[in-house]
């Protein structure tokens, strides 16, 4: 995936853009989906997609504590993906194509 | 309460040297304080957003980039943001407007029809009314 398509991924909804701040501001977090949703003022049902979304982009884990399946960041992924935004974005100018 | 003029120019903890805010427009303008103190908010906001969402590095080609210059200048800001994330543009757009409002404590409500230019107009009055009646 390139680093155009990555970006657009992260930034496809809002729900995806309140995922990434919550996860970015606290990337220790570990939660279940319902509690990820609560976090961010929304139901689960509204956030369930965009999870999906970003586990399938391998920027959230996902792990069985006890009986809860819960979410977090996969910190290393995080980097990878971030700096493919980067390098992305280094190759775009401003008001402009490549 | 602190005063709006010293809680913009507080660096943000993602953003600790304040780096990337553009130099205050004081010297030879016509720009009011609480016009300043605005800027100055929504600068702090812009970059809290785009470092915590797509993280510091990113930020920072952003701001090599020009993209800063223009945060406070809604038409021009949108156009650039638009020219670099297309679709995400409104995205970064509105995660920068909650902020903004949870800072000036307006109501936001996600499901409203999103315009950057009318939300920080909203928000810019919000301020100006808050710096009168210190």
């Amino acid at each position: 995936m390139s680093g155009g398509e990555i970006l657009s991924t992260l930034l496809a909804s809002e729900v995806r853009g309140d995922l990434l701040i919550l996860f970015h501001k606290n990337p220790g977090l570990i939660d279940t989906v319902d509690g990820i949703a609560r976090r961010i003022g929304r139901t689960t049902i509204s956030v369930i997609s965009d999870v999906r979304e970003l586990l399938q982009l391998g920027l959230l884990k996902q792990k069985r504590i006890g009986a809860s399946e819960v979410l977090f960041l996969d910190r290393a992924k995080d980097r990878e993906i971030l700096e493919s935004v980067a390098n992305h974005l280094k190759t775009v100018q401003i008001g402009g194509s490549k | 309460m602190m005063s709006m003029a010293t809680r913009a120019r507080e660096p943000s903890s993602t953003n600790p040297g304040g780096n990337f805010w553009p130099a205050q427009k004081s010297s030879g303008n016509s720009n009011s304080a609480p016009e300043e103190a605005f800027s100055s908010l929504l600068t702090g906001i812009v970059c809290d957003a785009l470092s915590n969402a797509l993280g510091r590095y990113v930020l920072d080609i952003l701001a090599s980039k020009g993209l800063l210059d223009d945060s406070d200048n809604p038409k021009e800001f949108d156009r650039e943001l638009q020219s670099l994330f297309g679709n995400g543009a409104s995205v970064l757009e509105r995660i920068v407007v909650k902020d903004l409002y949870r800072k000036l404590s307006i109501p936001y409500d996600s499901d409203a029809r999103f315009d950057y230019e009318k939300s920080l107009a909203t928000a810019k009055e919000v301020c100006f009314v808050e710096s009168r009646l210190k």
